[in-house]
């Protein structure tokens, strides 16, 4: 069943504490090294098992193209910043970009049979599947995306 | 445009498309092979094309559009699309957006063939 999507007008949050902090111009070209860097961090760390990489690349994927082309419009003058945040039980993904966010009404419903041949729209269902937590902040240009740390300790 | 990571062989109307790359996630990878599948649709009636992504490690849903897009294509000419080899994770995100209604799933290229074989359109 399709998870609604929580989009808050307001900040984010300030914690967990930032581990890890990125600034990119809107340049499609540089996404595969963002990814790269990004997923490395999280699977290096024993935050992310190897086996979820997959995952990780479409999540990061989808999140930093929507970034770049939705929010900052591929004006290559205007920057994402990626942030990853870290607490003792738990990974999240923020990433920022200068657009004026989006409505939910945007997103195709996926559950509705009309839209199955759609060939837009799935990837936040794709994220919510996996993730924890997806929520956007600041109308829909502040994505956070969370996950129970594959390292963290099993009560 | 051609796709320079895309293997054909042909069998009459089944169509073996087998895709020799891990990571589809960059734009212009994600248009040739979109464009080299539609173009197999256009070219064969009634096709039964197999997509063999076993080599594939990495997509994103901007692909999975595109396959959505191929399928639309093989409708249209009343053929089929079966995909093959897919890796557990990623068939997992076929599933979640009910994809699997729309495609045939196999675990390898030839046993998808083999049915096709027997069942012709």
């Amino acid at each position: 069943m399709t998870r609604p999507l929580n989009i808050f007008p307001g900040e984010p949050p300030n914690k967990p504490p930032i581990v890890f902090e990125r600034r990119w111009p809107s340049r499609i070209d540089k996404k595969q090294e963002i990814l790269d860097e990004v997923v490395d961090l999280l699977i290096n760390s024993g935050w992310v098992i190897a086996d979820d990489r997959a995952w990780l690349y479409l999540c990061f994927d989808e999140i930093v193209v929507n970034a770049m082309l939705h929010g900052n419009e591929g004006d290559p003058r205007l920057e994402i910043e990626l942030t990853v945040r870290l607490s003792d039980d738990r990974w999240v993904v923020t990433v920022s970009d200068q657009g004026e966010g989006f409505e939910e009404s945007h997103i195709p419903d996926h559950e509705d049979p009309q839209a199955l041949m759609l060939e837009h729209g799935r990837g936040i269902r794709i994220m919510q599947e996996w993730l924890d937590e997806l929520i956007y902040y600041r109308g829909g240009s502040f994505a956070w995306l969370a996950r129970a740390r594959a390292d963290r300790p099993q009560t | 445009m051609a796709c320079d990571f895309l293997m054909v062989q042909r069998y009459d109307n089944i169509v073996l498309a087998k895709v020799m790359k891990e990571r589809l996630l960059d734009p212009p990878s994600i248009s040739s092979l979109a464009e080299a599948l539609n173009a197999e649709c256009d070219r064969t009636a009634r096709i039964s094309l197999v997509i063999d992504m076993s080599d594939v490690g990495y997509l994103s849903s901007a692909m999975i559009g595109k396959l959505v897009a191929v399928h639309k294509a093989a409708k249209l000419g009343k053929g089929r699309v079966a995909i093959a080899g897919l890796k557990a994770p990623l068939l997992a995100m076929f599933k979640v957006t009910q994809l699997d209604k729309l495609f045939e799933f196999a675990a390898d290229a030839e046993q998808i063939i083999q049915l096709y074989r027997r069942k012709p359109l």
